[in-house]
């Protein structure tokens, strides 16, 4: 993205809502042309089979997706560090929720010596279906 | 600061009485729609107030149905309903807004010098969706009321036939009434700090709002959509927490505590802010370890997301998991430790002034050393196992909500009631009053030490008579605590009426807080202060100038 | 920087299609209120991500435990919609960012035509997600008229079963034909996810709407475009989440 221009026309006076960066309408053009053509290359991604390594791979695209709108549409390119903290913390603190959560759910059946009993928990013993009822 | 003469009004030679934020204008909708900081957290002082009587009315009808072995008052259904509205009420409506909606709102300005908070209208919508979400909980009482405890467990909270949805719609609206404060803290403490006034020159009550801020931010969201998720499974069954349908009811409890965890922290960092601001001026010296209580508040901010999985040792998470929530909650007790060390260390060899408001504060050290330290206890993870949902807990966790937080609360109040409403309250009451709530609190929470290491378990109707003679005496310390916080609030509510003037500055305080005139006007300074000087710095300002009495 | 008094600050407009805009009298200048409400709004942003992340876990926390189910599940979706979409929201984000920029820059005729197209954009979005919900309740995948019929528990089998998910083309199946294990939960989550996420396009199509009436007033220049822009961030995080939903929702990884 280095078309974009540093427009200052706009002044600097006090009575001004302060110094801001404009971007060009070619910037947002081209970030546009990115964004879709990175949407093709999501579903392309989808019909290749990359094993186990499917979902990090469709969420690397969409984390690059997700980075062109954040700096560039969003303007955080430009924006005071504290307001990009405010908004990276977010992020940091939404994936404490994840790890730890996703952590305990993977970890739950590794039988650990700590355990009384020795027995394999199977999923269908931790979650039993309700016999038959999804069909009719 | 460079004068500690009061920024008065330079039209204050008319001899008409003064005009503050009390007199300024008058009639319901002045109130209704006002914008002013200060008339914002009177309404919440008096709401959140309302709500602990209410609370702690529960309460007393709790502790009165367990005089007995089988229960004296309540058919086992009516005590479910009875302690969940406890619950909800104290740690809902009064425990998380109550500092930051009433103490936080009318001082936290003033501290910074600034004219009002930096989102007023916010603020005011803020304080709405406090009442809404009140309202909407007194509404679910009539309507079918709710027994599921304050914290919601699925999939009991699926299944009951109480009117979980209202209460549910209520605390979404309570949660983002929370998350607008917080996030109007944070933006008037970056933003709208006096010129000089340094992120260090800043009081610590602004420090620990400051760190509460961030928490209600970031954690409060996750609640919002935990109890959405809730409504949502009870309205179209959608099976996330419901284990007939494939949920997993532990995800309900990760989400859960993922706030309420630092939820805990959102009670009582504020509770720490007024602490430190407290023992520093009743003791006249600058605060021991001004930066490391400042930083502890934020090392306690982002401890307390990491270790939420504590809460829940006994509901079947991973042992692996256990093993490092137990390791990481070990950590929370060092900053914390630091806060209290720092309180002692600062009250050593201070020129102690043992008013109410200091006696409060003395109160809160001691009970929250105990409160703390059995978090520790309760931290580890072969303990918990025994202790998990008994009294023991329950008596843990009201020495810090209720002996910390709310003693804290109390001091707060004491300390600025003179500067908010320009009157001081009956000195001996006070005092009284504050050995009264110390003797009952105690009285009230030992025993259910002793009973939980027992096993004694919470949230039961009925127990066996083995432990009668702990439930007597915790019964008797309760009705000693509403008795000593019903004479509070009567001598509180008459000094309004009957008060003599207060002081200018009533204690001697060099925060700005205190520059400004009392009670303050609207916009809180005449001219914006000029900070020059470090915070805390007594040696400037001759405690006798200060003793004018206001008007 | 202090003004003492009452007299409050006035940002002049650069035009006389435009109106004057006076600061809030309790910021001492035009940079103070912008960057107050600036940080303000940002906060709030991360209190929808927070939001939001909730249902995220509850996918991946779910996509863990029944992997069969929610591919299949992703099968039923129609991903050319879904990609469509995408594209919608996308160049809606690039009107939106546009209006913002004709805004900074007073160029009143094309922040209203940006703003409207992105309107456009908004509505496109929700008719076509109408007819993907339309085609969920036709297969019984979730049908919306009994979504709140609860779950019936026959107590002389010990079976129950939800009248909102009755998948009459039996596709939630494995590779032989046995029923895959709570097929019911993929297409909740869906729903449940987008349905929230289509909330916040009609609240942002409003938002938008409501500023454009402060455009047609003038009200907003080169002097002052702070509802502009704020409520631009509030679509572009729309864009945002919606660039999650999609892969994970539509082409199951």
């Amino acid at each position: 993205m280095s078309a974009h221009a540093h427009n200052d026309d706009h002044g600097h006076g006090e009575l001004q809502m302060g110094h801001h960066h404009v971007s060009s309408s070619a910037m947002f053009f081209n970030v546009l042309v990115a964004l879709l053509i990175l949407t093709v290359v999501t579903v392309g991604a989808s019909r290749i089979d990359f094993g186990p390594a499917n979902m990090l791979i469709a969420m690397l695209i969409a984390s690059v997706k997700a980075s062109l709108v954040i700096l560039f549409f969003m303007h955080v390119k430009w924006d005071t560090a504290i307001n990009k903290i405010v908004f990276l913390s977010s992020f940091l603190f939404l994936s404490l929720l994840f790890v730890f959560t996703l952590a305990d759910q993977a970890t739950r059946r590794i039988d650990h010596p700590m355990h009384v009993t020795k027995a394999k928990v199977s999923k269908e013993w931790a979650y039993p279906k309700p016999a038959s009822s999804e069909k009719h | 600061m460079t004068t500690h003469a009061p920024v008065l009004d330079a039209h204050k030679s008319h001899s008409e009485k003064p005009k503050h934020y009390l007199n300024c204008s008058s009639g319901f909708w002045s109130w209704a729609s006002t914008l002013d900081h200060k008339r914002i957290g009177l309404m919440y002082l008096i709401g959140t107030g309302l709500a602990f009587l209410a609370g702690g009315l529960f309460a007393l009808l709790v502790r009165l149905h367990l005089w007995q072995p089988d229960g004296m008052l309540f058919s086992n259904d009516q005590y479910n309903q009875i302690f969940t509205l406890h619950g909800a009420f104290m740690v809902f409506l009064f425990v998380i807004p109550a500092i930051p909606g009433s103490l936080g709102n009318i001082v936290l300005p003033l501290m910074l010098g600034a004219k009002d908070v930096a989102l007023p209208r916010l603020n005011l919508l803020s304080f709405y969706l406090w009442l809404s979400g009140a309202v909407l909980a007194a509404l679910a009482i009539v309507m079918g009321g709710f027994d599921t405890g304050w914290t919601f467990y699925a999939p009991y909270s699926l299944y009951t036939n109480k009117a979980v949805v209202t209460i549910g719609l209520a605390i979404f609206m309570l949660g983002f009434s929370s998350i607008f404060t917080g996030l109007n803290f944070i933006v008037t403490t970056h933003k709208l700090r006096a010129p000089g006034l340094t992120w260090f020159r800043m009081p610590l009550f602004v420090w620990a709002l400051y760190a509460t801020s961030l928490l209600q931010v970031l954690a409060t969201p996750v609640l919002g959509i935990t109890i959405l998720l809730v409504a949502f499974e009870r309205l179209y069954n959608i099976g996330i927490f419901d284990p007939r349908l494939g949920g997993d009811p532990v995800l309900f409890e990760h989400f859960f505590w993922f706030y309420s965890h630092p939820a805990v922290y959102i009670m009582v960092l504020p509770a720490f802010g007024i602490i430190s601001e407290l023992v520093t001026v009743h003791s006249r010296k600058p605060l021991f370890g001004y930066k490391l209580i400042a930083f502890s508040s934020l090392a306690i901010a982002i401890i307390s997301f990491l270790v939420w999985g504590h809460h829940m040792f006994t509901s079947g998470q991973s042992t692996y998991a256990m093993f490092a929530f137990s390791f990481l909650t070990f950590f929370v007790a060092i900053p914390t430790a630091i806060k209290e060390f720092s309180w002692v260390a600062t009250i050593w060899k201070g020129s102690i002034a043992l008013n109410s408001p200091m006696l409060y504060t003395l109160a809160f050290l001691i009970i929250f050393a105990i409160g703390g330290l059995t978090g520790v206890i309760l931290g580890s993870l072969n303990v918990d196992l025994h202790l998990h949902d008994t009294y023991f807990v329950v008596a843990h966790f009201h020495y810090v909500m209720m002996g910390s937080i709310a003693l804290a609360f109390f001091a707060g109040l004491h300390h600025w009631w003179p500067k908010m409403f320009g009157v001081m309250y009956n000195e001996t009451l006070a005092k009284i009053a504050c050995l009264v709530i110390f003797v009952g609190f105690n009285a009230t929470f030992i025993p259910q030490f002793i009973m939980g290491s027992q096993g004694m378990p919470r949230r039961y109707a009925t127990y066996v008579p083995e432990f009668q003679p702990y439930h007597s005496a915790s019964t008797i310390g309760a009705m000693i605590l509403g008795s000593g916080v019903a004479l509070m609030v009567f001598y509180l509510v008459a000094s309004l009426l009957t008060g003599k003037k207060a002081m200018q500055n009533q204690w001697g305080g060099v925060t700005l807080d205190w520059m400004s005139p009392t009670p303050p006007p609207l916009e809180n300074f005449a001219h914006t202060p000029k900070v020059t000087t470090e915070v805390y710095d007594y040696s400037t300002l001759d405690l006798k100038s200060t003793q004018t009495p206001i008007g | 920087m202090s003004h003492d008094g009452h007299h409050s600050v006035v940002i002049p407009a650069p035009g006389p299609e435009f109106v004057p805009h006076t600061v809030a009298h309790h910021f001492d200048t035009p940079v103070q209120e912008f960057q107050a409400a600036k940080l303000g709004f940002w906060l709030f942003l991360a209190t929808e991500i927070l939001l939001f992340g909730g249902l995220f876990a509850a996918y991946f926390y779910y996509h863990d435990l029944y992997p069969e189910t929610f591919k299949v599940g992703g099968q039923q979706l129609d991903w050319k919609l879904g990609a469509i979409n995408t594209s919608v929201l996308l160049l809606s984000s690039w009107t939106m960012a546009m209006g913002v920029r004709s805004a900074q820059t007073s160029q009143k005729q094309k922040t209203m035509m940006f703003c409207a197209l992105t309107v456009v954009g908004a509505a496109i979005f929700m008719v076509i997600k109408f007819f993907e919900y339309k085609a969920k309740t036709e297969h019984g995948l979730f049908v919306f008229p009994h979504m709140f019929d609860g779950y019936q528990v026959d107590t002389t089998t010990m079976t129950g079963s939800l009248p909102w998910f009755t998948d009459v083309h039996n596709v939630m199946v494995d590779s032989t034909g046995a029923p895959l294990p709570h097929g019911h939960l993929f297409f909740a989550i869906y729903v449940t996810m987008t349905a929230i996420h289509g909330l916040h396009v009609i609240i942002g199509a409003g938002l938008i709407l409501w500023v454009m009436k402060g455009v047609a007033k003038g009200r907003f220049h080169a002097g002052y475009y702070l509802p502009v822009d704020l409520v631009g961030l509030y679509w572009h995080l729309v864009d945002l989440i919606w660039i999650f939903l999609f892969p994970l929702l539509y082409l199951v990884p």
